[in-house]
């Protein structure tokens, strides 16, 4: 096994004996499911419907906005960095696995809800699988690509903290995964599509996989792309 | 060539603060080099600058060999163990685990240990591991006995001489002068951002150490004299003695500690 596959083991290990991530890629995402699972589809049935995906934008922000920042902190806002660069390891290589290891947890803690959902709450499967996994794995990327940001450029755990709230909170309230889009003002709805969370949503509906969805999703992706590229150059 | 680094002029500011101000040095292949200066002296900007970790304004760098670099303050994630970080970095450095040196630096003892449950000593002994695993030729260590106890030091120190022993260019930046003294072969003394002094530690005390220093145990209890004169002062003191009827149980003559040069050369050159 090489240096970069072996990194990536490594993170999905660490990521493992690390609680932080524990908690907030599975124990409170799955909570979260169990307990809303419950309420929303007794208050609203017809939420059956969409349960899975509304659950999944919930978990993934969380990962993604929670939990994979304070990981990238740990490393790019410490000495560890320098240690990397010392001994010969590549400055991305910190970001790159852990990145893919949220990913794979991310996806994990996705497939257990998928699983569970219509189990315990008789919630409705997606009609086609594959491109709602296709559509499940580019809304986890586009998230883990601004936790990054965050990870990278925010320097105190207390500020990320508050930002990462900043981005969580309005992700899960105006992307209408909680209740219909149609309830809110159109002020909020507007702000509502700034963030990935109701193009992810309504990119793993039934139908939702189209072109005019994923074209914000890519446009993110790729803009954080280069602010990572950019902020690691300057880490260097 | 037998010089591992030479930099010549080398320049670093802070913002309006200089902290190099055109550095020059020259260290020889197989040797023990150690970079001394008070806090603030420019020791760690100068050797980050030359191991890359650090941008410089002017001057040149040559580096003549493969660093491995023990960083002063340093750090791993929380949750990896002394053997992941070791696999780790010999992947990326496409070497083989030496497993004498594991042994050697005590790894294998606390390999099943995560890194945030690791003691000061064994913390260090580690980032040495790491940074000996690329095999390099030149090895930095800044500050590597910083927060040891006695034991720690003194395995350290040996760990240092079988590096020497087996060709490896050590450059050593400390605040302890003993361990200076003792496994060192050239000081070089930084003062406001220049060397200021290089040579030897007897080089070091020819230049400032003018005076000698004669301690005499008696069973009366210790005495100190300061003198310049050792011939005299010392057949003159013996006389003395021998008229008191003052056994002496011990006679050192010496002149002066490594610190105390280190102290006068700092002090000279900032008046």
């Amino acid at each position: 096994m090489n240096g970069f596959l072996y990194g990536i083991a490594l993170q999905c290990k660490l990521d493992i004996r690390s609680k932080s991530l524990l908690i907030t890629c599975y124990i409170i995402p799955l909570i979260f499911f169990l307990l809303m699972g419950g309420i929303f589809t007794s208050v609203m049935p017809d939420m059956k419907s969409t349960l899975i995906q509304a659950m999944l934008v919930l978990s993934v922000s969380m990962g993604a906005f929670v939990g994979l920042p304070p990981s990238l902190i740990e490393t790019y806002g410490s000495d560890i960095k320098k240690v990397y660069k010392a001994n010969g390891v590549p400055i991305y290589l910190g970001l790159v696995t852990m990145f893919l290891s949220a990913f794979v947890h991310l996806m994990i803690a996705c497939i257990v809800i998928v699983l569970l959902a219509p189990i315990l709450f008789e919630a409705v499967l997606p009609a086609q699988l594959p491109i709602f996994f296709l559509a499940l794995a580019i809304y986890i990327l586009v998230s883990l690509s601004i936790g990054s940001i965050l990870g990278l450029m925010i320097k105190s755990q207390s500020k990320l903290t508050m930002i990462a709230q900043l981005l969580f909170l309005p992700s899960i309230m105006l992307s209408g995964i909680m209740f219909p889009l149609d309830f809110l003002p159109d002020f909020l709805k507007t702000i509502g599509r700034i963030f990935p969370a109701s193009w992810g949503y309504r990119l793993m509906l039934d139908d939702g996989f189209c072109l005019e969805n994923l074209v914000y999703l890519i446009c993110v992706f790729f803009a954080a792309v280069i602010v990572c590229g950019v902020v690691l150059k300057k880490q260097k | 060539m037998n010089c591992a680094i030479q930099v010549c002029g080398l320049k670093k500011s802070y913002g309006s603060h200089r902290v190099l101000n055109g550095l020059d040095l020259q260290i020889e292949k197989g040797e023990i080099y150690a970079l001394l200066g008070v806090n603030g002296a420019g020791k760690t900007t100068s050797l980050e600058c030359i191991e890359g970790l650090r941008n410089y304004d002017s001057g040149t760098i040559l580096v003549n060999g493969k660093m491995g670099i023990q960083l002063q303050s340093s750090s791993l994630p929380a949750h990896i163990k002394p053997m992941e970080a070791v696999k780790l970095f010999a992947k990326w450095n496409k070497t083989k685990i030496d497993s004498t040196m594991l042994n050697a630096l005590g790894l294998k003892e606390i390999e099943k240990k995560p890194y945030n449950q690791l003691s000061t000593g064994q913390k260090r002994r580690l980032h040495l591991a790491l940074a000996l695993i690329g095999n390099p030729d030149i090895i930095f260590l800044d500050e590597p006995t910083a927060g040891l106890d006695v034991e720690g030091r003194i395995s350290l120190h040996e760990q240092i001489r079988k590096l020497k022993s087996s060709g490896k260019t050590i450059v050593l930046a400390s605040h302890d002068m003993a361990e200076v003294e003792t496994l060192c072969d050239r000081i070089a003394i930084l003062n406001n951002g220049a060397i200021v002094f290089c040579g030897t530690a007897s080089e070091l005390t020819d230049k400032v150490g003018k005076k000698y220093f004669i301690h005499i145990k008696t069973q009366q209890g210790d005495s100190t004299f300061e003198t310049d004169n050792i011939e005299d002062t010392l057949i003159s003191l013996l006389a003395d003695l021998k008229q008191k009827e003052m056994h002496v149980l011990d006679i050192k003559v010496d002149r002066g500690t490594l610190e105390q040069h280190f102290m006068e050369m700092t002090r000279r050159e900032t008046e």
